[in-house]
């Protein structure tokens, strides 16, 4: 294939019109010249998988300890550091609560985890926590797509399709951004441009799956053979280049586009074999479907699509996003945290280990973020926790991630962040630093504005690899 | 509540209300010691009377203190034992009243002559229900008593002028109530002579009521207010807590001799004048603003750059000669931003923008290119366009052929294939043509489909977005209306001012929902903060409104003054400031019935009584401030009797026609309510108090200077009078707008040949494309103005012109010489848009149900719906799968151009879903229905693409029909390129 094909290529795959920044387009040409992977500086990591806790899992009672929320239990916010909490809503400065579970530290880095997460604690040479994590919205809707999109309105792309635009897709007969959302049954709803490519070409929008049943009309209906279904492609094929020919023409508008369709025929015709393949674990072991969880009633669905995002990456899916809805404390801490830990905790612990084991971890990138985090006071009188995202935990690991290592930290109540703030847009840059792309670089030009996934910019934590 | 259900158990009920205040002395009214009976009376559960055969007041009551409220409700039960009724045709008929008197007056007295009675009497032959002040002023009601029957009797005494000289001259009774009835009493009565105060309440028997009679009374209860007869106190006016002044400080600093000294010495330099460095200019006052936080010298960007001892932040520049601040000077600067920022207008005023930009040049008729030869020329059109292929040097392709050009004309108009419109397929000359576009232009099929392409700008759905994504279930007629706008031509001036307000327009014009595009604005129902929830509301408005109308992307100056068009901060939040006081709800429509307000009312009342009663039991039990109870708990928190009153209301309510639109206080529309966890106030007064800020860097929580109402002022001054949102429509509507009439045209000219004279069709400023045809762009936007702002005319001329009828043949010459094919050289074949996919899938299955209008209907496993794709549901976020995979917009921001994605998840839909299985299914039973085996390949193909497959395409098909079925080559017909694309 040409360069020139190449390029084109690209183009069809992403609807047409690139209307790329030059980086992209210089990335291409790299890649076609080298056959290099296209990135700004060497990747880290190939595929991510982002493990989004919706609802807000609480720092002070996962990664963040604090003592002294014990101490100053019932009391108020002392004025040093109410005075620091940013003047939102639902900033409650009353009744402190100390964390229902204790925290013990673990592995040789000796990182502290609640005793919520025994599992995942077993990895925690593995993890970079950061505990600094900050933004100014308090709200679940607005809150995600600030966590997953860079601002609240929802009309931005997600950071699942900034990276499917920077690297392209790896396996044409799957879906590069795949989506998950699990336990959507509270409150609070997926939102849609977690997901969503924005202003971005459409076809770099995740592709939303049931982990039970796999990618919607791949399987062939009842009464189509394997021959009709041949013959059917053959005929269509047939039709539409002929199509093609006919209103193509060298280099004219809509030709890219009429040949993406019929390459589009093809790429249906895999995935009908390579999906169905992907979602069919009966060739996993069952030591496998244990380790992730699969025997556990309460871990299963979470250890599913865990398992299926292994399963992904190592086919070359670029960006699996688990979206394990639930975290909403408001009423009562310990119960819902107790019941989202046997949800989540020894999937996530089976990830870990399962993409180790087949030196998976190497190359992908595993994060563990929710949209905020919680208060460290009580919320009315439930014993629960209301919405904070003036400081809040999330972890990375693997893709180059030093693990061991703690970076940030909040004030000695885990409300505000205090050392070395983070924001969504560092995140993710980070995240995007990590598949060799330099965030503030990746541009896309719209409304003559270049738009870089950092929105205003952001940049990218490196200690989290140093 | 429980001393509610005791009583009427232990004995004759006397009740205030349900719950009764705790001190009894702020009642506006109650009894004063107990019944006072007269010696014929009788004791149950029930109060039974008898009659002595003469009048007599068996049961009366004084009050606490005289009544002199302006409206007293009374309600009590009554039942008559059957056997004690007589008729006058049987007897002499029944008597017996419940008064309202100033004074007792003793068992025997009158109680009558302008006292309020309320009861039952002879009227001709029957006993029915009355209400009289005396025998000359009584009126019946047509309810004729019933024995063995308990009647819930409800009657108002008010006074038609307020004061406690004014006497009670209304009366009104109400039998059997329901809370929805407040203006549908069953009888009413008025009388000028009439008791000024109400001291004793009581029960008289006249000569017709006999000492045998079985009359009984119970659950006698006062209240002041309609809900409160009902069982429901009246809520608790809220304290308003007053706004915290704005501190005022006296000014310490002069901003001409302090401040710019400084600014001018270490600032300017590098950021003044038109062409800044970084584009930050800070002799701009707005300019500055947005670099500070006023009152917060802390927390200001500007304080942080030049005090920063950071060298790649720090401000100068280290190696500037401008030098770095001295401590002094920045003292001078905190100063001046602590003691709010004053500035001297003079010294330096805000510099007027100017462009030379050729979208705000007034538009210019240009002449009709000459010299072209008259075979390629069938409207004016074609001049311009022959002129400019004249320059490329390109050739025109041929016409196309006529199943090309029906099949064309048919997906381009209406979404629906040609042979959707058998007659069309017959036209085979342009003139024939020609009249089929002027039939499809007033079809509905044309209107759904046009009407879609405006639905798409105005980011139309019928739910709130964002997380909770509560449905707008009367959000649909907005979408009517622009249906009907569509099929009637109506002229886009009227279209644009009744969309901008419609609310505004005088009565006989008034169009609430075309409201409805401001309206469709998402709303977050989980934001607390009812600032920000404002201002994203507004924001969305603003941003749509100015690109949908005006072609220019304002969003960019929320934030900061556009870096590129001549547009700034200021601007953005002038024109915020038509819509400040304005906000979506639930508008109620003409034909409204009377009681609609007081049924929105009652149903308030209702509500905040019971919300009020949670938040204070909330308070009570040590739930920190602010108490906060969601709308869900409060209908929880209903006891049985609110409950009852509540559904009812709301059943009442729902049953009004409404629409989903924009309204204000001045607009007075009768607003009901919506669903929503935190909404905006429904004090639409209030709303009218709010006034517009600057808001700095586009934070809602900064505000800085007020503005007032005005366009952007590159457009030239806002004339004083303008601040309706009227002004801003006729302004927007105006001939003398340089960009409606130009957008307009264009977003014509882009649906018809899938990209406008200008590509950037929702972007006209310099970051847009130019036009390819300026000339032709002004040509249209004359004719559209000229016309009467008749869309209609813009398609005649669009498709009536040689340039739409070319063929989409290459030709490698032209392709040479103008290969983006800018000289429309040719057609350009374009996929069709989701809906159009459907609707045509649907049409050659001879499956699609054409019914118009009314509430959109869901299509999915549940309910499958084969109405044209435009009638279903757009709930953001959950738009059918069909019509998301096929590049449907998202509902979130206007959408002037569909994207073209092409995704294997494509062909996997369209080959193996149950809807396209089932639809290949019935397009096989028609093709059946239609012809003989020999010819199902042909028909099946010509009813798809509308022509004949040639002998070779024939072939294949006939080839393919010997190992498989009809249905399965079908399948194939509905995946062709040729069949999804306008050719």
């Amino acid at each position: 294939m040409s360069q020139h094909d190449w390029i084109n290529r690209r183009r069809f795959l992403y609807g047409g019109g690139l209307g790329a920044g030059a980086m992209t387009f210089d990335l291409l040409r790299h890649a076609e010249a080298t056959g290099a992977h296209p990135t700004h500086h060497a990747a880290t990591a190939s595929s991510v998988i982002l493990l989004f806790m919706s609802g807000g899992p609480s720092q002070v009672d996962t990664f963040d300890p604090k003592p002294e929320l014990e101490r100053l239990a019932g009391k108020d916010v002392p004025e040093s550091i109410a005075r620091t909490v940013p003047k939102i809503k639902r900033a409650g400065l009353k009744n402190l609560m100390g964390s229902p579970w204790t925290f013990d530290r673990h592995g040789e880095s000796g990182i502290p985890v609640s005793t919520l997460f025994p599992q995942t604690a077993r990895h925690v040479d593995d993890l970079c926590v950061i505990r600094s994590m900050q933004h100014n919205n308090p709200v679940h809707g607005p809150g995600e797509c600030v966590a997953l999109t860079g601002t609240a309105a929802g009309d931005r792309p997600s950071i699942g399709s900034w990276s499917l635009y920077g690297l392209g897709t790896a396996n044409e007969s799957l879906p590069a951004f795949v989506g998950m959302n699990l336990h959507t049954d509270g409150m609070q709803f997926p939102q849609a441009a977690g997901w969503g490519s924005g202003f971005l070409p459409s076809g770099l929008q995740g592709t939303i799956v049931d982990p039970a049943q796999g990618i919607r009309h791949v399987a062939m209906p009842p009464q189509t053979n394997a021959r009709q279904r041949r013959d059917q492609l053959e005929l269509i094929r047939w039709f539409n280049r002929r199509h093609l020919e006919q209103f193509g023409g060298q280099n004219a508008q809509g030709q890219s586009e009429l040949r993406a369709r019929l390459e589009s025929y093809e790429t249906a015709f895999q995935m009908q074999t390579s999906a169905p393949e992907l979602f069919d674990i009966a060739d996993e072991s069952k030591q496998t479907r244990s380790m992730y969880g699969l025997d556990q009633p309460q871990a299963k669905t979470v250890g599913r699509a865990c398992l299926l995002a292994r399963r992904m990456v190592q086919r070359g899916v670029r960006f699996v996003q688990v979206r394990v809805g639930g975290w909403d404390a408001h009423g009562n801490i310990q119960g819902n945290h107790t019941k989202m830990a046997a949800r989540t905790d020894v999937p996530i612990a089976g990830l870990l280990a399962d993409l180790k084991q087949r030196g998976l971890l190497q190359t992908t990138l595993v994060v563990w973020a929710g949209e905020f985090g919680r208060t460290p006071t009580m919320e009315g009188r439930g014993k629960g926790r209301d919405h904070s995202p003036a400081g809040y935990s999330v972890w990375m690991a693997g893709g180059g991630v030093r693990g061991g290592q703690i970076i940030g930290a909040t004030d000695p109540l885990g409300y505000v962040a205090t050392e070395r703030p983070v924001s969504p847009h560092d995140f993710h840059a980070t995240l995007l630093h990590a598949l060799g792309i330099d965030a503030n670089r990746l541009t896309y030009n719209h409304h003559g504005r270049d738009e870089v996934p950092t929105v205003f910019g952001g940049q990218a934590v490196g200690e989290v690899f140093g | 509540m429980m001393r509610f259900l005791a009583i009427v158990i232990v004995f004759f009920v006397v009740t205030c209300t349900a719950l009764q205040p705790l001190d009894a002395a702020d009642n506006p009214v109650d009894w004063s010691g107990d019944w006072t009976r007269s010696r014929s009376g009788g004791v149950a559960q029930w109060f039974e009377i008898h009659g002595t055969g003469g009048r007599n007041n068996p049961l009366r009551r004084p009050l606490a203190k005289p009544f002199d409220g302006d409206q007293l409700y009374v309600r009590f039960e009554l039942r008559y034992d059957a056997s004690s009724i007589d008729t006058p045709k049987n007897g002499n008929g029944e008597f017996l009243v419940l008064w309202l008197d100033e004074q007792d007056g003793g068992d025997t007295a009158g109680h009558n002559g302008g006292v309020p009675n309320i009861g039952l009497h002879v009227d001709g032959d029957a006993n029915v229900f009355m209400a009289r002040y005396a025998s000359s002023s009584q009126h019946f009601s047509d309810i004729q008593l019933q024995g063995d029957r308990v009647y819930t009797v409800l009657a108002k005494i008010a006074r038609s002028q307020s004061g406690g000289d004014q006497p009670y001259d209304r009366l009104s009774v109400w039998i059997d109530p329901e809370i929805t009835d407040a203006e549908s009493p069953a009888i009413t009565v008025a009388s000028s002579k009439a008791i000024r105060s109400i001291g004793w309440i009581g029960f008289a028997t006249g000569m017709k009521t006999e000492p045998d009679d079985r009359i009984s009374v119970s659950d006698l209860s006062l209240a002041t207010s309609w809900t409160e007869a009902f069982g429901i106190a009246a809520p608790t006016a809220p304290v308003v807590k007053p706004p915290p002044p704005v501190p005022t400080t006296a000014a310490t600093v002069s901003f001409a001799d302090d401040v710019y000294p400084v600014l001018h010495k270490h600032c300017f330099q590098c950021h003044s004048g038109e062409a800044p460095e970084s584009g930050l200019r800070l002799d701009c006052y707005d300019d500055l603003l947005n670099q500070l936080s006023p009152r917060d010298a802390d927390a200001s960007h500007l304080i942080a750059l030049v005090a920063s001892s950071d060298p790649a932040e720090q401000m100068p520049p280290p190696d500037d000669d401008a030098g770095r601040l001295t401590s002094d000077e920045i003292r001078v600067l905190r100063t001046w931003i602590d003691e709010g920022v004053c500035w001297d207008h003079h010294l330096l005023p805000t510099p007027t923008l100017e462009s030379d930009h050729w979208a705000l040049e007034p538009p210019r008729r240009p002449p009709i290119p000459t010299g072209i030869p008259t075979d390629r020329m069938r409207t004016p059109v074609d001049a311009f366009i022959a002129q400019k292929q004249q320059e490329f040097g390109t050739t025109p392709a041929d016409t196309a052929s006529w199943p090309t050009l029906q099949q064309r004309i048919a997906l381009d108009l209406t979404g629906l294939p040609a042979s959707a419109f058998p007659g069309l397929e017959q036209a085979t000359s342009h003139e024939a043509l020609d009249h089929w576009i002027d039939q499809l232009l007033c079809s509905p099929a044309y209107a759904q489909r046009w009407g879609r392409h405006w639905l798409d700008l105005a980011r139309w759905a019928e739910s709130n977005g964002h997380q909770h994504n509560r449905p707008r279930r009367h959000a649909w007629r907005y979408r009517d209306y622009v249906i009907e706008s569509f099929q009637n031509d109506k002229p886009y001036d009227q279209f644009i001012r009744e969309q901008i307000a419609g609310d505004e327009l005088p009565a006989d014009s008034r169009c609430l929902e075309a409201t409805g595009f401001l309206a469709a604005a998402r709303y977050s129902g989980n934001e607390l903060d009812k600032e920000i929830q404002r201002h994203d509301i507004l924001v969305d408005v603003v941003n749509t409104t100015a690109k949908t109308f005006l072609g220019i992307t304002l969003e960019c100056a929320q934030c900061h003054t556009h870096k590129f068009d001549p547009l700034t901060i200021r601007d953005y939040y002038r024109l915020q400031a038509f819509f400040t006081n304005g906000q979506p709800g639930n508008l109620l429509l003409g034909g409204v019935p009377d009681q609609a307000s007081s049924w929105i009312k009652t149903r308030w009342q209702v509500f905040d009584t019971v919300h009020a009663r949670l938040v204070d039991r909330k308070r009570a039990a040590g739930v920190p401030e602010p108490v906060l109870v969601i709308p869900k708990s409060v209908v929880a928190g209903m006891n049985a009797q609110e409950r009852k009153a509540f559904k009812a209301l709301d059943a009442a309510i729902a049953s009004i026609p409404q629409v989903w639109g924009w309204s204000d206080a001045d607009s007075e529309t009768i607003v009901a309510p919506h669903e929503m966890r935190w909404p905006l106030t429904r004090d639409l007064k209030s709303v009218a108090e709010l006034k517009t800020y600057l808001r700095l860097r586009g934070d809602p929580k900064s505000a800085g200077p007020e503005v007032r109402a005005g366009w952007p002022a590159v457009f030239g001054p806002t004339p004083d009078h303008v601040d309706s949102r009227t002004d801003l429509a006729d302004w927007i509507a105006s001939p003398q707008n340089p960009l409606t009439a130009r957008v307009w045209v264009n977003r014509i000219w882009q649906w018809h040949f899938g990209t406008g004279l200008v590509a950037t069709s929702g972007d006209f400023g310099t970051q847009g494309t130019a036009p390819t045809h300026p000339e032709l762009l002004d040509w249209l936007a004359d004719e559209l103005i000229a016309s009467g702002w008749s869309t209609r005319h813009i398609h005649q001329l669009i498709l009536r012109s040689q340039t739409y009828r070319q063929s989409a043949a290459v030709s490698p010459s032209n392709q040479d010489a103008d290969p983006e094919c800018h000289s429309l050289w040719r057609w350009i074949p374009r996929r069709l848009e989701s809906e159009a996919i459907r609707d045509c899938v649907l049409s050659v299955a001879d499956s699609l149900d054409d019914t118009m209008g009314g509430p959109s209907v869901r299509d999915d496993l549940s309910n499958s719906s084969h109405r044209r794709s435009v009638y279903l549901q757009q709930q953001r976020d959950r738009i059918a799968e069909s019509l998301t995979l096929f590049d449907s917009p998202a509902a979130v921001t206007t959408c002037s151009r569909r994207r073209v994605s092409t995704v294997s998840l494509q062909p996997l839909y369209l080959m193996n879903s149950d809807f396209m299985q089932s639809i290949s299914q019935r397009f096989a039973e028609r093709v059946r229905q239609t012809a003989g085996e020999d010819r199902h390949a042909e028909v099946a193909f010509r009813l798809a693409t509308g022509r004949q497959p040639s002998g070779e395409e024939a072939d294949r098909m006939q080839h393919y029909l010997q190992d498989h079925s009809l249905q399965s080559l079908c399948l194939v017909i509905l995946n062709l390129s040729e069949f999804l694309y306008v050719n």
